[in-house]
């Protein structure tokens, strides 16, 4: 009577952004632990849609194609997790939106020599209330500044976890996962302010 | 020519696109990281489709998220969406949406406990 009995569970699709900014080590952030190479995708979007997800391909008008690197891996209970990275550049910021909707969380990947290069990706999170953690590459090993020198410099509220994380390694990009996870674990177990 | 049947109900064959003309305007957006998978059913009727479609059914024979499909097939994920609509539509292939927690759509206790196995997950690599 059973007929779908022998059906194997399915996975369950869940998602992580790597936001930062241009150049500061996502892509290699999403490889380092990534079971695929990481893949590019492109989205385009014409300027009478932006906001809306309509997508014409025949279409004249003024379009912009965005670019997003992401990989992915298989976790045990059935997940498969998929790490985006942000498209850098601030004009493609219309694509925050989606890649945020339904992310766990996100990891804002900080260099600390170019600190303002950060600043849009940790403004959108705040305010769209996603939770998040601010990883300060030191890829160069470089550990200059003391993290809660960043956070005061980057004025995040104490609650957000601060990190260093070498973008190329493995181990200390599922370290700052962790953190992320358990971040958005406390938060999601928070008395909610219901939305 | 094609000549409009005005109940509606004919069947119309128009010179169409890669996406069949459709925008996939008119259901909500299948997420990014929504993963998709043939059905037998698929694979079966694989032959009826535009080679972008076959390539979706081929590559989706294990879950595949939407994404990805849009990345191996080198199109916009906005042409990998509206092809993915329509197997869906077909029954060629199924759909597994994300479960959307993070905006408060859940309680948080079930979302907690998907957030858990994450963890656990992450922490098993």
């Amino acid at each position: 009577m059973e007929s779908r009995a022998s059906e194997p569970r399915r996975p369950l699709p869940v998602k992580i952004v790597i936001a930062g900014g241009f150049g500061v080590g996502k892509t290699t952030f999403v490889g380092a632990i990534s079971e695929i190479e990481p893949l590019r995708s492109e989205a385009t979007l014409t300027q009478a849609s932006y906001g809306i997800d309509v997508l014409s391909e025949d279409n004249t008008k003024t379009t912009t194609t965005v670019a997003m690197d992401f990989g992915r891996i298989s976790l045990k209970h059935e997940l498969m997790l998929y790490l985006f990275g942000t498209p850098g550049q601030d004009r493609f910021h219309f694509m925050w939106h989606e890649l945020s909707k339904g992310a766990i969380g996100a990891v804002v990947l900080v260099d600390t020599r170019r600190f303002d290069a950060c600043f849009a990706a940790v403004d959108f999170f705040e305010q769209r209330d996603t939770p998040f953690l601010v990883a300060v590459n030191t890829f160069n090993g470089q550990r200059h500044h003391n993290l809660e020198d960043v956070r005061e410099a980057l004025q995040i509220s104490n609650e957000v976890p601060m990190a260093y994380c070498d973008a190329r390694v493995r181990v200390d990009v599922q370290t700052t996962l962790v953190q992320l996870v358990e971040h958005a674990l406390v938060r999601a177990l928070e008395p909610t302010s219901a939305v | 020519m094609v000549t409009e049947n005005r109940s509606g109900e004919g069947r119309l064959i128009r010179p169409y696109t890669i996406t069949g003309g459709r925008t996939g305007a008119d259901s909500p957006p299948i997420a990014l990281e929504a993963l998709v998978k043939a059905t037998a059913l698929g694979a079966q009727i694989r032959h009826q489709f535009r080679w972008e479609a076959a390539r979706v059914i081929d590559l989706a024979s294990s879950d595949t998220a939407l994404v990805e499909l849009a990345a191996r097939l080198d199109v916009p994920i906005g042409v990998a969406r509206v092809v993915v609509a329509d197997l869906t539509e077909r029954g060629a292939v199924t759909i597994i949406e994300p479960r959307d927690g993070s905006a408060g759509n859940e309680p948080g206790t079930e979302y907690a406990s998907l957030l858990k196995k994450v963890l656990d997950g992450i922490k098993s690599l």
